[in-house]
């Protein structure tokens, strides 16, 4: 699945680790989000979201599940 | 760091301490248990394979307290190295993998297995040694398909 967290987290210049600390997971799971191997749970989706000031739509491309 | 965050820190904290307390009379067994190995192990004992293996595991088991109550120790002060701990523990892409590996019912199979093998060992040597050798099979291909599930998600 496509999303903008790499995106996003450049434009706050923000580090993986950092990102992680503040939606209360890890580095890798972070990446994997990233690179689309691994799907976030609609708690964490909406964590990063949160954390963001965005919405779910707007930072993960649901458009495959439409 | 929100009031939420800091809750679960403080009860992270106190489940850590527990920890470390469960994990030092674990340590202290196996230091008691080394202490009789050495000093007063009756000779009938010393050939005693199953026993030495026992020793073995529970001297390991020992140093791997060991090791954990140093890491715990180090951790305890620092609230941003808790809460890594923390999510390390909590995060939800390796508990998926967990569960794919088969974990926890894997390793708690595996530890009966192992101590009914020890049991079993006092009366015939060839089924402990192919309890033992279920048990590490099991863990290991347990280990092999977290891997790879890591490597694949």
């Amino acid at each position: 699945m496509y999303t903008r967290i790499k995106d996003l987290r450049k434009e706050k210049k923000l580090s993986q680790e950092d990102l992680a600390l503040a939606v209360g997971t890890t580095r890798q799971t972070i990446t994997s989000i990233e690179t689309g191997k691994y799907i976030a749970s609609l708690p964490l989706a909406y964590k990063i979201a949160h954390y963001f000031g965005l919405t779910i739509e707007e930072v993960f491309d649901l458009s495959e599940y439409e | 760091m929100n009031e939420e965050t800091n809750k679960t820190i403080e009860k992270y904290k106190k489940t850590l301490t527990i920890r470390i307390c469960l994990l030092s009379v674990l340590m202290l067994f196996a230091v008691l248990l080394g202490i009789f190995h050495t000093f007063y192990l009756p000779a009938k004992l010393m050939t005693s394979e199953i026993f030495s293996f026992q020793c073995g595991i529970i001297i390991g088991l020992g140093l791997m307290s060991l090791i954990l109550i140093i890491r715990y120790s180090q951790i305890l002060p620092d609230n941003t190295a808790l809460q890594k701990q923390y999510n390390k523990e909590n995060d939800e892409r390796m508990k998926a993998i967990r569960a794919k590996a088969g974990m926890p019912i894997l390793l708690i199979t595996s530890v009966l297995m192992i101590v009914a093998g020890i049991l079993i060992g006092y009366l015939n040597i060839c089924v402990f040694y192919t309890l033992i050798a279920a048990a590490f099979c099991q863990l290991l291909m347990g280990c092999i398909v977290k891997f790879i599930f890591i490597k694949k998600s």
